[in-house]
């Protein structure tokens, strides 16, 4: 046997294999594409077959026997064209001419090669360059378009079809033009193409396997780190990235299930939550049925989101149920506007991926519940902290009434008839009024501390507030200076919580003035913001204490050791309850000395409209585009 | 007979009247000061057998009184006074002869004293 007939040998059971393999997977998973794959390398293979037969039974050179070999022959580059319109946009007017131009080429194998053989082949040369090398050039481009396996085995297969249009073109031209003289060129080169076509169209396992090595790498170095982002939108919206990455596809979309509700949630272009029935769209189905879905004409599919599809270049939707031990968490999509040209190594590679998403969101709400247990024991230690700086400044005033008590108690013992001692019960009286500011401030921080969530927030005009507190310090006899706007100012309060921090202000401002000039207090609406001035005249607050003072137990320096009752708390009461009403406070030096506190808060207009309830649900004749908005590249 | 002479410090006034009357009904001689830099100058004029000292004080604080009490070279006892909840702690750092947790009565103090003054010449 010469090297050449083994070439032969070898590129016969190379394409009769071939189209065995696609016949197969064609018979198991049937679809226009696989059939189209059935066309090219049946085509092949029956020129093979035929020519081979006609070697053994020494058909000799009938015509009809070379009219359905050429017919075969010219059937191939067809076939490519129909291939590359499964995997591309190709537009429709190149496959309407290409059939009937198949047909007269065809016809023209019967009754022509014998007659002109010469036309034939210019013809042939012709159909093969043509539509070969528009194949080849449209799988190149779709090698470039995607990326991962899909993109190494739609090389091999661009690699394949320009081999074999070449082998073909040269094997016609050896015989058109007798100064090109190639003998086995058009085997050798045919042997290659097959090659390519091998691993493009049927890789062996072990190939596959290293083929997605990298893709499935480079999702996980992507996700890693996923567990630790506490923003579970973002984490989200990395993990679609990384998934659309490695498939090459438009974009990727994860919708989570959401406890106790029939919904899934998904992140939309903006990075908000959007929810719809878990049944809703493509993903919903895999949902729902818990089973990977292979939409390859999703607006056909699910016509009532079609416009939902279209404008996310979503032909071909692949989805697969995010599940571990049974909960079901989610679904992973991915989505392009190609149909998948190598479904099963797309289903192989989505189905590994929602399942590495189930295990980084599991892993993700572990760190979360470790995080609440840490704020726990964070909230525990403060509160630690907080006792025993409170029993630290209960201390002082209880050792003064002990004490004072227990001198009273001896000197009645002593001496019955003695004159009370009017200034140690005086003093007595003073610290036990100290220990039960305390003890009210005290209680207030820690109902704050425990309730400060669930404030009832309303539209109060607050002027009305400002007018309360100051009716309240005239009927104690104290005349303060209060200065409003004209119109209402609208703001969302919890009105005695409010009222407690100015309050809180104004008793300060008083408490700290020794000359006895009263507090101003104003009113100010600006830029849908109201702003209270609290201004006091005494000694002010040090610059480098102007931002602890709000912290909890801070007392300013300039205030410690006065006889003046607190243990830091008043402030750090106010912060809390203007920072619950998304509002900051903050103090400024008053011009002329003393301090200004300023709370501002956001105005509210007086007819604010209620937001949109949070289960909206998108009806058919308002399809939103939000469910599958994923940036495409990653 | 000489009578002994305590030193009450304390920046809290009310603490310091209390104490004071209380070891004067006992028939102490006492002496104020309301910080640890005050103490200083009246420690000089006084000359007490004993110091009841606070800790937490603004200006110059119970240990850098201890500290520079010890530097001039004075032995003079002391009895820490505090709130905190290391009463005992405090007290061993500037080595000082007992200590009261505040709040403490009469009695606590009284025994504090005794235990630690010097006898009575």
């Amino acid at each position: 046997m010469t090297a050449l007939e083994l070439i032969d040998v070898a590129n016969q059971v190379l394409f009769i294999g071939l189209f065995a393999a696609v016949l197969w997977r064609a018979l198991k998973q049937p679809s226009r594409a696989s059939w189209d794959m059935v066309l090219l390398f049946g085509s092949i293979a029956g020129v093979v077959f035929l020519a081979r037969a006609a070697e053994v039974l020494q058909l000799g050179e009938q015509p009809w026997l070379i009219g359905v070999i050429l017919l075969l022959l010219a059937i191939a580059p067809y076939a490519m064209l129909r291939l590359v319109g499964d995997f591309s946009r190709t537009p429709r007017w190149v496959l309407l001419v290409g059939g009937p131009v198949l047909a007269i080429i065809g016809v023209l194998g019967f009754v022509a090669f014998g007659a002109a053989p010469r036309l034939y082949e210019v013809v042939a040369i012709a159909w093969f360059l043509g539509v070969g090398g528009y194949a080849a050039l449209a799988f190149g481009r779709a090698a470039l378009a995607t990326r991962g396996i899909t993109q190494r085995r739609m090389t091999a297969v661009a690699f394949g079809t320009l081999l074999f249009i070449a082998a073909i073109v040269i094997a016609f031209a050896d015989v058109l033009v007798e100064t090109v003289d190639l003998p086995a060129a058009p085997q050798v080169i045919s042997l290659f193409a097959g090659l390519s076509f091998f691993l493009g169209f049927a890789p062996p396992a072990w190939i596959r396997r290293a083929w997605r090595e990298p893709d499935l790498r480079n999702f996980l170095e992507r996700s890693i780190h996923l567990p630790t982002i506490t923003d579970e939108r973002r984490a989200v919206v990395e993990i679609q990235n990384a998934a659309a990455g490695a498939f090459g596809a438009s974009g990727a979309s994860i919708g989570l299930a959401v406890a106790g509700r029939p919904v899934l949630r998904y992140v939309n272009r903006a990075g908000d939550w959007v929810e719809y029935a878990d049944d809703a769209f493509i993903p919903g189905r895999a949902y729902r049925q818990q089973q990977r879905v292979v939409a390859l004409d999703a607006m056909e599919l699910d016509p009532e989101h079609a416009a939902v599809y279209e404008q996310n270049l979503a032909t071909t939707i692949i989805a697969a149920p995010i599940t571990t031990d049974e909960r079901r968490l989610g679904v992973l999509s991915v989505y392009a506007d190609r149909a998948p040209i190598f479904v099963e190594d797309d289903l192989w590679l989505i189905e590994l991926m929602a399942a590495h998403t189930a295990l980084l969101l599991e892993a993700r709400s572990h760190a979360t519940t470790t995080n609440s247990l840490r704020a726990r024991e964070e909230s525990a230690r403060l509160k630690e902290e907080f006792l025993s700086a409170a029993a630290h400044d209960l201390r002082t005033p209880l050792t003064v009434v002990l004490g004072q008590a227990e001198l009273l108690e001896r000197r009645v013992a002593r001496d019955p008839a003695a004159p009370p001692d009017a200034v140690g019960i005086s003093r007595m009286v003073r610290e036990a009024r100290r220990l039960r500011d305390l003890v009210t401030e005290l209680l207030d921080a820690q109902r704050l501390e425990m309730g400060s969530e669930v404030m009832d927030l309303e539209p109060i005009d607050l002027r009305t507030v400002l007018e309360s507190v100051r009716r309240r310090y005239h009927d104690q006899g104290i005349d303060l200076k209060v200065t409003t706007p004209a119109d209402a100012a609208i703001g969302s309060i919890d009105e005695p919580r409010f009222e407690q921090v100015i309050d809180n202000l104004v008793e300060n401002a008083i408490k700290y003035t020794s000359s006895g000039m009263l507090p101003e207090v104003e009113l100010a609406v600006d830029a849908g913001e109201a702003r209270i001035l609290v201004t006091d005249h005494g000694v002010g607050v040090p610059e480098e204490e102007r931002d602890r003072i709000f912290d909890r137990f801070y007392r300013a320096t300039n205030v410690q050791g006065t006889t003046e009752s607190g243990i830091g708390l008043g402030l750090y009461i106010c912060r809390r309850i203007v920072e619950a009403h998304a509002g900051r406070i903050w103090v400024e030096p008053a011009p002329g000395g003393g301090s200004t506190f300023v709370v501002v808060i956001p105005a509210a207009e007086a007819a604010a409209s209620n937001p949109a309830p949070a289960d909206w649900k998108p009806s058919s004749n308002d399809p939103s585009p939000d469910a599958f908005e994923v940036a495409a590249d990653a | 007979m000489r009578e002994i002479t305590i030193l009450v410090v304390d920046d809290e006034a009310d603490i310091r009247a209390t104490v004071s009357a209380m070891l004067e009904i006992e028939g102490y001689d006492v002496a104020e000061a309301s910080n640890g830099a005050d103490a200083l100058h009246v420690l000089e004029e006084r000359r007490p057998d004993l110091i009841l000292l606070d800790m937490r004080m603004p200006i110059l604080d119970g240990w850098g009184f201890a500290a520079e009490l010890r530097r001039r070279g004075h032995r003079t006892p002391i009895v820490v006074m505090t709130a905190a909840r290391d009463a005992a702690h405090w007290a061993a750092e500037i080595a000082a002869a007992a200590f009261v947790a505040k709040p403490f009565g009469f009695e606590d103090l009284i025994a504090a004293v005794e235990r630690v003054s010097p006898p009575a010449a």
